[in-house]
């Protein structure tokens, strides 16, 4: 290890340092503030220490021939330790209302994390698994962590389950490329057509997709999601939807790159009928619903079907662009997200259940204008209307699209989009309508995480009108990593 | 040693057994123990894989798997027993207030 490799993986050190301060702190003192307070300062710290990892990158850092640390990787782990620091401000209230003790809700939360940052960097099969896992086996904890009530529990044991089968079949996947290639490394995953060993390397490449399916809930692996999505307390609900799949998408993208796995005639067809069916099928199923965290579940599904219309055009558009538009949807995604559930979160702060149901939100324009106009622009976003990010994102998926010819899929976002307009747009309608005399009050809301969702809704609008800046940003990290 | 393709079939019918097994079974204890058949399915094959490329890797993966699933066992127990104390009852049935 020579000290070029240690400041490259600086981050990571710093933040599993952090959680093993923090589970030693915990365990002396159990006071809630200092808990936050010492997670704050480990995530703030890891994004500061990546500044010092890119100094030591010229194109991209191979790490231990498990990682590759590129500007990308930077661009997604520094997503990711934001991420958990709204998600970290979202739950002090939270649980700190709920619950008596609930400091190890914190390093469950940075070891997600840094699990989430292991896979979005991994080159190789062994570090993607244990990053997958570390991720994985904390979420299970975080989504039961409210272990009074049932319906996290139940959540949790369903997400535990399939996520289990899903990472199992990842697995199987593996081992049997293994078997058959002889490496785990990406960039040599390789096996001549006339090998005859073919059969059940493809065998492991379909498995892997099926696995990684499961992880990103695309149709038809997506089962779990809303059952989870309306389970897990909201601020879990907006981890999972965000960092874990923001971590595996950065690991597929970094895959398809990789590896020709989108080159098999097969294999690309059936994603673009998992891509296809997950636009469609998510949109449909979003207009039934009346639990704001079930129709977010089904939208979730939605949005990441339009995301793998910039991963199946890797092989026919230019890869810059395919890198471009994955990060800004990525980005774009994130800040929707979690300002949706934020909201989801503070509505329901001094409730004993979330405060999920979409009558909950009736005549909220006249009861709490702040929150109203937020969950109006994370509505429009999620709808993809212009002057919102949702809107700069979905062009880019759409241009992407056109480059690399990719009709069908193309002529799917826009099907899937006309729909989702309607529920988008039902929504923002209950909230204009008069409340009813003698409806149930609104929860008060704090006012500690009010300012993270006031953020988070000013740069969904910010950002969609004025996106020059951060396209600049992606487009130069994407030149830098070599693209 | 026995080639790899025998190994290969053997590891998948193990696989197909713990799949049909979380599909099938309504205790939860049976179905975690269903996991743990399609995760050493997967182990097996990573010996085998190992020895035909005469390689250390299929072992450390090996290891790498048997802590994984431990690990997801004892939080998946904890949950366990946090099911049984608040739904009275294994049978994962019980547990379905999810719905639309």
């Amino acid at each position: 290890m020579t000290l070029t490799d240690l400041w490259v993986s600086f981050p990571l050190i710093v933040l599993v340092g952090g959680t093993l301060v923090l589970m030693i702190g915990v365990s002396i003192v159990r006071t809630h503030k200092l808990a936050l307070g010492l997670t704050l300062l480990t995530l703030i710290l890891s994004v500061a220490a990546h500044d010092i990892a890119l100094e030591n990158i010229t194109t991209g850092y191979e790490l231990f021939g498990l990682l590759n640390v590129s500007g990308i990787q930077v661009f997604f782990n520094v997503l990711f330790l934001l991420g958990a620091i709204v998600t970290a401000l979202f739950a002090y209230p939270y649980f700190n209302e709920r619950m008596e003790r609930c400091e190890e809700f914190y390093i469950l939360l940075l070891t997600a994390t840094a699990g989430a940052m292991v896979v979005a960097a991994a080159t190789h099969f062994a570090s993607f698994i244990l990053g997958l896992e570390i991720l994985s086996i904390s979420l299970y904890a975080m989504i039961a962590y409210p272990r009074e009530s049932h319906q996290p529990l139940e959540a949790a044991a369903k997400y535990l389950v399939l996520s289990a089968v899903a990472s199992s079949a990842i697995l199987m996947g593996v081992a049997l490329v293994y078997a058959a290639s002889g490496t785990m490394a990406f960039a040599e995953l390789n096996i001549s057509p006339e090998s005859g060993e073919r059969s059940y390397f493809l065998l492991g490449q379909a498995l892997i997709c099926v696995g990684i399916a499961f992880k990103l809930s695309l149709v038809p692996f997506h089962m779990w999601t809303p059952d989870v999505y309306q389970g897990a307390p909201a601020v879990v609900t907006g981890y999972v939807a965000t960092v874990s799949k923001g971590a595996v998408i950065a690991l597929l993208i970094n895959y398809v790159q990789a590896t020709e796995v989108l080159s098999y005639t097969g294999v690309f067809y059936a994603v673009v009928f998992v891509a296809v069916a997950s636009m469609i099928v998510g949109n449909l199923l979003a207009l039934l619903q009346t639990n704001l965290k079930r129709l977010l579940a089904y939208s979730s599904i939605a949005h990441l079907g339009y995301l793998l219309i910039a991963v199946l055009v890797v092989n026919t558009a230019r890869p810059e662009l395919v890198l471009e538009t994955v990060l800004l949807y990525v980005a774009a995604y994130f800040i929707i997200t979690l300002a949706a559930f934020g909201i989801v979160n503070l509505t329901s702060e001094h409730a004993t259940e979330d405060n999920e149901q979409m009558e909950a939100y009736t005549g909220l324009f006249w009861r709490n204008p702040l929150l109203a106009s937020v969950l109006t622009a994370v509505a429009l976003a999620l709808a993809g209307i212009p002057l919102t990010v949702g809107f700069i994102a979905k062009f880019y998926v759409f241009a992407a699209g056109v480059e690399g010819t990719a009709w069908a899929l193309v002529w799917a976002l826009l099907i899937g989009s006309a729909i989702g307009v309607f529920y988008y747009l039902r929504l923002i309608y209950t909230m204009v309508k008069q409340v009813e005399p003698g409806a149930a009050a609104l929860p008060q809301v704090g006012t500690q995480s009010v300012v993270a969702v006031t953020v988070l809704g000013l740069l969904i609008v910010v950002l969609g009108v004025y996106p020059t800046p951060m396209i600049d940003m992606i487009r130069t990290i994407v030149q830098a990593s070599g693209f | 040693m026995p080639p790899t393709e025998h190994v290969l079939v053997l590891a998948l019918m193990l696989f197909c057994i713990g799949a049909v097994g979380v599909l099938v079974r309504r205790n939860i204890i049976f179905i975690l123990l269903s996991l743990e058949f399609m995760m050493n399915a997967c182990a097996l094959v990573f010996v085998a894989a190992g020895a035909k490329w005469g390689q250390p890797d299929g072992q450390i993966m090996y290891m790498l798997i048997l802590a994984i699933a431990a690990s997801e066992v004892a939080v998946a127990l904890g949950i366990v027993i946090q099911m049984a104390r608040r739904f009275r009852t294994l049978d994962v049935d019980a547990a379905s207030e999810l719905r639309e």
